[in-house]
């Protein structure tokens, strides 16, 4: 077996916290929502959770890879918290006064998160320390929450008008390609930590052929690119929402000249 | 509805008033009417067309046969230089800005351009960009290439001015594009007419609208480059000079983050144009407005992360590649789903086959092939292969010329009517058309198999070898037949001009508002507007008893258009202060050997003189209160503490200046010096510039003629409180981060 295949298979790692806090999490959804629920919304939640809390990419994150810690992070920033907003009721309102100071507040945890985790201290303690990893890890998500709920709140008079949801997005992306291009195109380490020397293993293997610069180069990309399509995907959702309209049923809409 | 019954209502068209008549030059030079301002970015387009043009066939005459010796390879390479600049900036972008400029304020039922002063000067640097790019025909002509890499574009390998006054051109072209695109937005946001939402606005409006949000963003990282290219040139910096520290890829990286939404700049207001011809000539509404309005959006979107799909040759690493290869390729999708909309809109139509539509058709068909073909260069193992070949020639120029010209051509001829008021001739255009289409497939299509064939481009000449002579030779006659093509065009415009029938207010039986008025439109545009409920408010007009279903609520949203403006002019700017900063890290991200931020920079007294640039802020605010309460005295006061503090900043900064000259930190010491007077010296500028408005404010306010006017304070405040938040990022990257990290 080659060393990606026994890596996807070998490394998945059933910690117990995170196994608990998910069935926790089912158990308090399903109470407090239970039909009115998107439950497919919540199952792929879920299952991004796991997927980045418990499969070899936490492992990787954890000192082996840039690219791999870059993954997890926006699985945990990006893809989890939206697809959760999305599985909440539709008639769901959080009620929070504030609207506008609402929005500057969610667009700065969700850019401010990005930057703070990549100052080099703090990035390496995430990497090398369990409870921070954990930390950062719920932070993340929380950041994520709190960035999306302008966008994808359930109620519409809890969202941004589209063209301010626009602006909010275009201006995130324009923050995540800047510090990408940073990243992937200067020398800069942010996370000194994933270039310590392994223990040999099989890790220590895969890091060695992946090599250093390509490692932080798809870090860097990772942030650039995927994660600037995922903002733009929303924008373009967003305008798309805005511009639909409904029609009547059953009417033709339009008749040849 | 029978064209002919149109004609004969209609009268021969008035160009002028009556007191106009004896002083018609100044009446044109003069105008700020976006109407006439249309016309002239048209006939700007076709003096450099013509130009562009002959430069073409001089190019194609050259490589009609092996080893011909028409044109020395000097002369050449200023040819295929001028020609790509000529045609994109000068042809290009001036018709559609044209069209746009005439048809948007129309469309949106408005009676003018937001900004009708502002449209004349963005008009007139058109001619004066295009004469500092040919005055460089007596200095020697730039031979760089339409994107003049580094180190080439350098002095040492360019030595005339040629590429300085390219560089000059370039930048005041930008300036005008930005200007024109700041036009309008705030024209579509703030002056649409009752009823008119921004849903129910026809697609060439919209899709004018995303495209103007490309070039505010686009054309901003464009004169970035351009200034530091000319500071290397000029100043001796070295920004893009590998030999002392600088980075010839960086040049390529900012000329493609520009280069590449260029494309899409010129694009999306071509599928503008076929978004309206098409649906009128099949007689049927657009098919699926909602996905061509949205898949604009995401063209706009994607086309600013994709730049480096220009590079895979460079080495940028198969990682990098990769990336770019997929995002490159998503882009194939909104493109692909807008010819569905236009090839569903003509299925089951009832087409007529006008020359518009024709051209039009000819336009879907072509675009499509260069759009695949431009899907073959998104996969990097290809380019690697055709990358500088003719086959790259052959792929841009299908979406250049059969794509964006086809839909110039195809709107020409479809607003024609409107613009002189008489019917240009049919016949003579379907002549004109078949020439064109002939002659366009005969030029580029065997290109791409001169590509494969291992012809690169831009060579002066080439061997013998076998099959490149009869190729070249066919590529050559077609390129001559676009030559008749458009002498043809030229014929058919004067001669319809002076004795085309007459066009009446709707000859084609349109349905979008510049049909409701007559050919060509009044001064002030309309004598009224017909109701508008939905996005076809003439086939509602004409159809009371089956009108298209209302489009959403008739409530419109029209906010204030200085603040409109200043807004987009903020964001304008930050992408030019953005791409410098950039640059500025770039550099600076280990300090460099010699002055760098931590041994040439005071912290204190910068912090100093910064607080009073923050201050001014505060104070600004408080002037702008004590104006909204309606006490000048107070206001006047603020604002003059607003200009001291500000002077203040900019003296604190001379003195800097003044201590880095005096300990030998000049510009050219070395790149932190050359990024740190390019990114302080930029934003020292747009302060100064603050300032001079701020002190028209302060002259206008104590002189009273103010309190008649509407108040410019606001929207001159937020671009100060711009120039400030720019100044926190400045002082963070360039004074505190270098000491930190």
């Amino acid at each position: 077996m080659n060393t990606v295949a026994r890596i996807a298979l070998g490394a998945w790692e059933l910690n117990p916290i995170v196994l608990l806090a998910c069935v926790l999490a089912v158990g308090a959804f399903a109470t407090k929502f239970r039909s009115r629920a998107r439950w497919k919304y919540f199952v792929a939640a879920l299952g991004i959770t796991l997927f980045a809390l418990l499969s070899p990419l936490n492992a990787l994150a954890d000192g082996v890879l840039f690219s791999a810690h870059m993954a997890q992070h926006l699985l945990l920033l990006l893809v989890m918290p939206a697809l959760f907003l999305l599985s909440l009721p539709r008639d769901f309102k959080l009620r929070i006064p504030g609207g506008g100071r609402l929005a500057i507040f969610g667009w700065a945890a969700g850019v401010g998160s990005m930057c703070f985790w990549h100052v080099p201290v703090f990035c390496d303690a995430a990497a090398t320390r369990p409870a921070v990893h954990a930390f950062q890890a719920c932070s993340l998500v929380v950041m994520g929450a709190a960035f999306w709920w302008p966008i994808l709140a359930p109620s519409s008079p809890e969202r941004l008008a589209p063209g301010f949801g626009i602006v909010y997005l275009f201006t995130a992306c324009l923050a995540c390609t800047a510090l990408g291009i940073v990243l992937t195109l200067t020398p800069i380490e942010v996370c000194p930590v994933f270039r310590a020397p392994l223990a040999a293993s099989s890790w220590a293997n895969l890091r060695e052929r992946i090599g250093a610069t390509q490692d932080r180069e798809i870090g860097g990309l990772l942030m650039w690119l995927p994660m600037c399509l995922v903002y733009l995907s929303a924008i373009i959702v967003e305008v798309g929402r805005w511009l639909a309209v409904p029609t009547k049923s059953g009417e033709d809409r339009h008749e040849i000249a | 509805m029978n064209p002919a019954s149109t004609f004969s209502t209609a009268t021969a068209p008035e160009y002028l008033s009556v007191e106009e008549r004896a002083h018609w030059r100044l009446a044109w030079l003069s105008t700020v009417d976006h109407k006439r301002i249309g016309i002239l970015y048209l006939l700007f387009a076709l003096v450099f067309f013509v130009i562009g043009g002959l430069e073409a066939l001089f190019i194609r005459l050259q490589l009609a046969v092996p080893n011909n010796t028409l044109v020395p390879p000097d002369t050449f390479n200023a040819l295929f230089t001028m020609h790509g600049t000529t045609m994109i900036f000068l042809v290009a972008m001036p018709a559609l800005f044209g069209l746009a400029n005439y048809f948007v304020p129309l469309m949106i039922g408005a009676r003018d351009m937001a900004f009708p002063r502002l449209n004349a000067l963005s008009v007139w640097l058109i001619p004066f960009g295009g004469a500092l790019l040919h005055f460089s025909v007596f200095t020697g002509v730039p031979k760089a290439g339409w994107f003049a890499y580094a180190p080439l574009s350098e002095t040492p390998y360019n030595s005339s001015l040629g590429v300085d006054y390219w560089i000059l051109a370039l930048i005041v072209l930008g300036i005008g594009s930005v200007a024109t695109a700041i036009n309008l937005i705030a024209t579509i946001l703030c002056l649409r007419a009752p009823g008119m939402t921004l849903r129910r606005v026809p697609l060439f409006v919209w899709i004018n609208f995303v495209n103007a949000f490309i070039v505010i963003f686009a054309l901003p990282l464009l004169n970035a480059g351009l200034v530091m290219l000319l500071m290397d040139r000029q100043l001796g910096t070295h920004f893009f000079m590998a030999r002392e520290g600088g980075s010839p890829v960086l040049w390529q990286h900012i000329f493609w983050a520009f280069g590449h939404p260029e494309v899409y700049i010129l694009a999306l207001p071509a599928f503008g144009i076929i978004s309206e011809v098409v649906p009128v000539f099949s007689r049927k509404p657009i098919f699926g407005y909602e996905f061509v309005a949205v898949s604009s959006v995401a063209i706009a979107l994607l086309s600013f992360g994709v730049w480096a799909h220009h590079m895979f040759t460079v080495g940028l690493g198969h990682v990098a590649d990769t990336f770019f290869v997929i995002a490159s390729m998503l882009i194939a999708i909104p493109t692909g789903v807008k010819v569905l909309n236009w090839s569903a809109t003509m299925f089951r139509g009832r087409i007529r086959m006008t020359v518009p539509m024709m051209y039009a058709t000819a336009f879907i068909i072509q675009f499509t092939l260069g759009g695949l073909s431009g899907v073959t260069h998104a996969s990097a193992a290809l380019d690697w292969q055709t990358k500088n070949s003719y086959y790259l020639v052959a792929h841009f120029h299908y979406v250049a010329v059969g794509g964006i010209v086809f839909a110039i051509l195809a709107g020409l001829h479809y607003w024609f009517p409107k613009m002189s008021g008489r019917m240009l001739s049919e016949r003579l255009g379907r002549w004109t058309f078949w020439c064109m289409v002939l002659g366009f497939n005969g030029t580029f299509a065997i290109q791409h198999v001169l590509g494969f064939a291992g012809m690169p481009r831009r060579v002066y000449t080439y061997p013998d070898f076998p099959n490149w002579g009869w190729m070249n030779f066919v590529s050559t006659c077609g390129a001559c037949l676009m030559g008749v093509a458009a002498v043809l065009l030229v014929a058919n415009l004067l001669w319809s001009f002076f004795r085309g029938a007459a066009a009446g207010d709707n000859p084609w039986n349109a349905w979008t508002l510049e049909w409701a008025t007559t050919s060509p439109p009044p001064a002030h545009n309309f004598e009224a507007l017909p109701p508008i409920h939905s996005r076809r408010p003439l086939w509602d007009n004409a159809n009371p008893g089956r009108p298209d279903p209302p489009v959403g609520p008739d409530a419109i949203l029209s906010p204030d258009r200085s603040k409109t403006s200043m807004w987009t002019l903020i964001a304008s700017e930050a992408a030019f202060f953005g791409a410098l900063i950039l640059v500025f890290v770039y550099f600076n991200i280990r300090p460099l050997p010699g002055p760098n931020a931590k041994n040439s920079l005071e912290l204190g007294k910068t912090a100093i003189f910064s607080l009073c640039l923050f201050a001014s802020s505060f104070t600004l605010w408080r002037a702008e209160i004590a104006e909204r309460n309606r006490r000048r005295r107070g206001m006047i006061s603020w604002l003059a503490l607003t200009i001291g503090l500000g002077a203040v900043f900019m003296i604190g900064q001379g003195f800097e200046y003044w201590g880095l000259y005096r300990s030998g930190v000049t510009v050219s010491a070395n790149l932190f010096a050359s990024t740190f007077f390019l990114l302080t010296g930029f934003h020292g500028f747009h302060v100064t510039a603050g300032l001079v408005a701020l002190a028209v404010v302060l002259g206008l306010a104590t002189g009273g003629d103010y309190r008649n006017r509407a108040s410019p304070l606001e929207a001159i405040g937020l671009y100060w409180h711009f120039v400030d938040v720019v100044w926190v990022f400045v002082l963070t990257t360039v004074y505190l981060l270098p000491r930190f990290l």
